[in-house]
């Protein structure tokens, strides 16, 4: 007997013009714990970036779903990655965030690994007269079933069966490319400082925050009003603005001011056009990203996106650029990781420009997340009406989604399952579609 | 010896705090010289926090008074969903003390505790950590030119702003 029904969770009836999702799912503790085993748990997760350990025995902490982790490049460069529990007493081995050792000694009993995982010391296991059966089991920290790179982005997955992670992300890559190939050097890094917040509603809040061009200007007008007083100001005192000089999001806006992509597997993107101008950190690469990539793709690597890998990255590229690892506590808590993104070798003028308008923005002290924040707590608390089991926050942008891409993906050779062009009032909720798509793709063994 | 003696660094401290208490923004911004600095570092890794603003992120930097201007105006606008229902704040400050200084110029180390609670929600949060300040004499008055706020528990419940710091 499986708990849940998928049609009592998610309503997807296209010939009928219907997407709805229940308020169930950003509710239930039961169907919480099986998100994290099935969606968390059950495939391909971001656990960060090669750059965050970038010499032999360099490592980071992380967690998959429930399960602590730890990624470390061993003593021949490579990169591994491990749960993060002595096989002795399961206790967590590493308790720092990052660091660099050759060795890990278990704080409990001493049993100790080197930075590849392997089991170097069994504290007195001559003496210990252990039965013969002991040594079937391997004493090597369990690496995770699936762990794979692609361009710095880290994934790992503790299901075995899963597809590749060529064919997880897909033409998603190509949107990995282009915060990549921002860099001359081809990395990309966070910039030192993490921030960290938890707010008290859902983690599928934040997920559909980051691709929800409709509350921008509802959300966000204090921010807003401050951000156009800043550009009028050019004052050298004044924190410099990028979106006050981009018309993507004002409703006066004529024509296509950007749109909507989904892709298999639950990635999706919300974009907006931005124009190249000394607006933006990156201008001072302008000239030479069109010699290296094409205008085409220099434009895009412009244009404001946001995108998410489904379930756990997101990575916004507009004022500034920012990298977000959601983590879900309880139905009703997530923990949200920050970090500032910046291309490897980009100037100290772009990358001091790049961090001030982080801070205004992205951060849970600044101006403007804040305002999501208590937004999806306020969400959380209606999550409890019984009455009207339907939401109504998917609908927008129904009719303007197309199978495949458009002008503009092809410019770059981009092909999405889905696309919505979209001028600055559409501001499309369908793509939403594909996160519960994959979502009921991955939970499909626990749903009827 | 220091321009400013240890009781009168301490009450421009206290100052400071009732103003933030009392969510009186006007004087408090007041209490800064126009170039100011107003800092809080975010933490690097478990133990050592960020140090070059230009190169590493804080979470808060602003060079001038005139940014603190806009966080208020945010505030007040009623346009912040956020700043809608206001946190009562609390500000405790000790271990007050004039580190060095000579002439306009005193440096002030101390310790605080703010408690908060948010009144949208009925939590109640302690936000802690060490202060310095940097106390400038400024046209006969003494301001506030550099505050850092280096924040002990970083992990921020849903939002923190200028008057829970």
């Amino acid at each position: 007997m499986k708990p849940f029904a998928l049609h009592d969770l998610v309503d997807d009836r296209p010939h009928d013009g219907v997407f709805r999702v229940a308020r169930t799912l950003f509710r239930d503790q039961a169907l919480f714990e099986l998100e994290m085993k099935h969606v968390f748990e059950g495939g391909w997760i971001f656990v960060g970036l090669a750059t965050q350990a970038e010499n032999p025995h360099d490592y980071f902490t992380s967690f998959i779903g429930r399960v602590p982790i730890i990624v470390s490049r061993d003593g021949e460069g490579e990169l591994r990655c491990f749960v993060n529990a002595c096989p002795h007493k399961g206790v967590r081995l590493i308790q720092k965030v990052c660091g660099n050792a050759r060795r890990h000694i278990c704080p409990y009993h001493s049993w100790t690994f080197d930075s590849a995982g392997t089991n170097r010391n069994i504290k007195w296991k001559k003496s210990g007269c252990y039965g013969e059966g002991f040594d079937d089991d391997s004493h090597d920290l369990a690496p995770v079933a699936q762990f794979g790179e692609y361009r710095g982005f880290l994934f790992a997955s503790l299901n075995p069966d899963v597809p590749s992670l060529e064919d997880h992300l897909g033409e998603a890559r190509k949107l990995l490319d282009l915060i990549v190939d921002k860099s001359p050097v081809g990395a990309v890094e966070l910039v030192p400082g993490r921030v960290t917040f938890t707010y008290a509603a859902n983690w599928k809040m934040q997920l559909e925050n980051c691709s929800d061009q409709y509350h921008f200007t509802s959300t966000h007008p204090s921010y807003i009003r401050i951000l156009e007083q800043r550009a009028k100001e050019e004052s050298a005192q004044v924190v410099k603005s990028s979106i006050a000089a981009s018309e993507f999001w004002q409703e006066d806006a004529s024509g296509v001011t950007g749109g909507t992509m989904s892709f298999d597997h639950g990635h999706v993107l919300n974009w907006g056009v931005m124009p190249v101008s000394a607006a933006l950190p990156e201008f001072e690469h302008a000239e030479e990203w069109a010699r290296l990539h094409g205008e085409a793709k220099r434009n895009w690597m412009f244009n404001m996106r946001n995108l998410t890998i489904f379930p756990n990255l997101q990575i916004a590229e507009n004022a500034s650029s920012q990298i977000r690892v959601i983590r879900p506590i309880a139905a009703n808590l997530t923990e949200m990781q920050t970090w500032c993104i910046a291309p490897r070798g980009e100037s100290d003028e772009a990358r001091s420009f790049r961090i001030r308008q982080y801070e205004d923005f992205f951060n849970p002290t600044g101006m403007a997340t804040p305002d999501d924040t208590v937004c999806y707590e306020e969400a959380q608390l209606g999550m409890a009406a019984q009455e009207r089991p339907w939401l109504q926050g998917h609908a927008r942008g129904l009719t303007a989604s197309v199978e495949g891409g458009n002008d503009y993906s092809d410019m770059i050779e981009l092909r999405p399952a889905r696309s919505v062009l979209a001028d600055a009032q559409l501001c499309d909720e369908s793509l939403f579609g594909s996160y519960y798509r994959a979502w009921a793709q991955r939970m499909s063994e626990v749903l009827a | 010896m220091s321009a400013l003696t240890q009781a009168e660094a301490a009450r421009i401290l206290y100052e400071e705090a009732l103003l933030l208490d009392r969510l009186d923004f006007d004087p408090w911004i007041a209490m800064y010289t126009t170039d100011c600095i107003f800092w809080m570092p975010a933490w690097r890794d478990d133990g050592t926090q960020t140090e070059d603003p230009d190169r590493e992120l804080s979470l808060i930097y602003y060079k001038g008074r005139r940014n603190l201007e806009d966080r208020v105006q945010r505030i007040r606008s009623g346009f912040s969903v956020a700043s809608a229902v206001m946190p009562r704040v609390s500000h405790m400050i000790g271990n007050v003390l004039v580190s060095d200084g000579d002439g306009d110029v005193v440096r002030v180390a101390s310790t605080f505790i703010v408690n908060v609670h948010d009144v949208r929600t009925r939590r109640n949060h302690a936000y802690f950590g060490r202060y310095e300040h940097e106390l400038r004499l400024d046209d006969g008055a003494w301001k506030i030119s550099r505050k850092v706020i280096r924040l002990m528990n970083d992990v921020v419940p849903t939002m923190l702003d200028i008057y829970g710091i």
